[in-house]
């Protein structure tokens, strides 16, 4: 085990690199540099700004110039904004995004596995049909819908929680009602119907039959043997279920207007802040990959089938 | 004829002409008794032909503006010019009572005035002299005074197509990679698996908002974009397919007799692979339509005066609390046309594939 799991662990790093040289030639093929503005500067300024920043150097010297900072830990200065580099607006946004997203993440996995429960235990009862149903509204209507909707009949017109904002701010902790249901709803639809389809499925099984011939109690049946085999699914589920929340947190960041990595994100790409553009897709490749990394370890320890050498 | 033809066909132990039933056939038979996915397949039949219709359907064009019609809410029963009076005579009360006095002469003149323009004005509109203010507006105008029924149409067709367009392209990169991997297996199949690997484990759609943001938004860019990172699962399911069908007795057959590789893969081994690939193919446009609609919510898909589900949606959030209709109908239109495609998509592998032995 501790063989797969240092294995797996040096496999990140290739995926890393992969991701931040592909980032890096995609935004330095892009026609037109990061100081063109609608003013053309006297040629003189616009030499001495691409000096500052190495712009004038071959793009291999650009690249083993920014891979040796990022080794350092540094992510470089922002283009745009002048007072402080890359790694302070990061680490002044992410934590906002972290809690969001793990806050979602936890109401996602703990309500989608209660519903997938009681669906499959009560089988074609109203409870079923009315969960199911809820899944499959779930599944379907994309979160910048459920947003927008939400934000217009909770937020506008009963006036139950605030329209946008952030927990520091005067409204406290409701600001987190709506966009944490918005982010986390999509994945409860998911791990509700993947719950209930794989314990129907197991409750089909042989090994059921025979511990039901052996006398066991309901309780100890459905704890001890059906959910650890159903969970499986759920598990390998969990790393597409990251990537969306890490996805859909820009478009809920931006509706509910949370100072967060997603709104930096989206307005340094449209602003090509290159370096900011930059710095934050590696973070949020750094945190997708590590997430997959913890649920391919977690399937491998679920899963006796798995044999990990 | 009868006893003939009974002689002709083979007779099943009831002695009843057991006649051979094609697997589509069969598929669609069991697709017939889902009445979900019955309901699925008419509702995107007719998602798809009002998108194909637009042009000679009686609406209005998507991108006229009326500027004196902006924000019209939608009515079946009032034309523009009446709800135009209404709008500027409840704004002059509302301002009059804040001011507790009665409206003005000043104002009694402004509106005699409106009535006469609604009355009278008329504009020239693709060729035709029409009464502007008798126009209707089922669905309501947008800050343009654009018709949202047209435009909801229109950018369902954009949108609509972009999902099939796009769902086929990439479908068709994972088909060809897929079944190369697939068959040759060895050195090539471990390349472009790692390569897929690794696409996998990449934030593939922060790649593309940076590409959009770079390069720019058109729609050509918009689905190379797309179509770069969505390939992959084809790839994966057409390559499973590939190698449990390569060891076959037909494809021995044909490898026997003189077949190339690329008319084994393409003639012998693909089309055996073709439900699967179609049902891989539904499932996967309401995707591709969500993630249009994601990046032109964003700002980062079409641009304007081009629209789609996803840019009306987008542009709707500001001003929803005044404007409401500019969000629910453009969101009620993607809704149930995605609901329509994802229930016809289940209904379609549950009729292929009755057992669940692929369940992707």
């Amino acid at each position: 085990m501790t063989k797969y799991i240092i294995r797996r662990f040096i496999g990140l790093f290739p995926t890393i690199l992969v991701i931040i040289t592909i980032s890096f030639f995609i935004i330095r093929a892009a026609p037109g540099g990061p100081f063109d503005s609608e003013k053309t500067l006297p040629k003189q300024i616009q030499e001495n700004i691409e000096k500052k920043y190495h712009l004038d150097e071959p793009v291999i010297k650009q690249y083993a110039r920014y891979m040796l900072s990022i080794i350092r830990g540094d992510l470089g200065p922002s283009y745009r904004y002048k007072d402080q580099d890359v790694n302070y607006y990061i680490a002044k946004s992410i934590p906002n995004s972290l809690f969001l997203g793990a806050i979602s993440m936890i109401i996602a996995v703990v309500f989608g596995i209660t519903a997938g429960m009681i669906s499959a235990l009560r089988q074609n009862t109203w409870i079923d049909y009315l969960s199911m149903s809820v899944a499959v509204i779930g599944i379907t209507i994309p979160l910048f819908v459920t947003g927008p909707v939400l934000v217009y009949f909770f937020a506008m017109k009963l006036n139950w929680f605030p329209t946008s904002g952030w927990i520091t701010g005067r409204y406290g902790w409701t600001t987190l009602v709506l966009p944490v249901i918005t982010l986390s709803f999509n994945n409860f639809a998911y791990i509700a119907r993947l719950t209930r389809a794989s314990i129907l499925e197991i409750m089909r099984s042989d090994f059921i039959r025979t511990a039901r011939a052996k006398g066991l109690k309901t309780s100890v049946i459905l704890f001890r043997h059906v959910l650890k085999g159903a969970m499986l699914p759920v598990v390998s589920y969990l790393g597409p279920a990251f990537s969306a929340v890490l996805t859909g947190s820009v478009v809920v960041e931006t509706i509910f207007r949370v100072p967060g990595m997603g709104k930096f994100f989206i307005q340094s790409a449209l602003n090509r802040d290159y370096t900011l553009i930059l710095g934050t897709v590696i973070v949020y490749s750094v945190i997708l990959v590590i997430m997959n990394f913890i649920v391919d370890i977690v399937y491998a320890y679920l899963d006796p089938r798995i044999s990990y050498k | 004829m009868i006893k003939e033809k009974s002689a002709v066909l083979p007779v099943n132990e009831f002695n009843q002409p057991d006649k051979g039933v094609s697997l589509t056939l069969d598929a669609w038979r069991r697709l017939k008794k889902n009445h979900m996915a019955m309901a699925g397949l008419v509702l995107v039949i007719f998602f798809i032909l009002i998108s194909v219709l637009a042009p000679v359907l009686p609406i209005y064009s998507y991108t006229e503006q009326v500027i004196d019609h902006q924000y019209l809410p939608p009515s079946l029963t009032k034309n523009a010019g009446q709800l135009y009076y209404e709008r500027t005579l409840g704004q002059m009360n509302a301002l009059a009572e804040k001011e507790k006095r009665d409206l003005n002469q000043e104002e009694l003149a402004a509106l005699e005035q409106i009535k006469y323009r609604i009355a009278n004005e008329t504009a020239v509109i693709n060729g035709k002299e029409v009464k502007v203010h008798e126009r209707r507006y089922l669905f309501g105008t947008d800050y343009l005074g654009r018709d949202m029924l047209a435009r909801v149409i229109y950018g369902g067709q954009i949108s609509i197509a972009i999902g099939f367009v796009g769902t086929i392209t990439s479908v068709l990169i994972g088909i060809v990679l897929g079944a190369i991997a697939g068959y040759l297996g060895g050195k090539v199949d471990y390349i472009i698996m790692r390569i897929v690997d690794v696409i996998y484990g990449l934030p593939y759609m922060m790649l593309v908002i940076i590409f959009m943001a770079i390069f720019g938004r058109n729609i050509i860019n918009l689905f190379v974009a797309l179509a770069v990172v969505s390939w992959l699962t084809v790839a994966r399911v057409v390559r499973g397919q590939i190698m449990s069908l390569k060891n076959s007795e037909f494809v021995e057959a044909a490898r026997s007799s003189g077949a190339s590789t690329t008319r084994i893969i393409f003639r012998h081994l693909l089309p055996n692979t073709l439900g699967v690939i179609i049902v891989f193919s539904t499932l996967r446009i309401p995707t591709f339509i969500m993630l249009e609609a994601f990046l032109s919510f964003l700002g980062l898909g079409i641009s304007a005066p081009l629209a789609s589900w996803g840019s009306l949606v987008g542009h709707a959030v500001d001003g929803m609390n005044l404007y409401p209709w500019r969000l629910f109908f453009p969101a009620a239109a993607m809704t149930l046309f995605l609901f329509g495609m994802n229930f016809l998509g289940d209904g379609l592998r549950d009729a292929f594939d009755p057992q669940g032995k692929n369940k992707f």
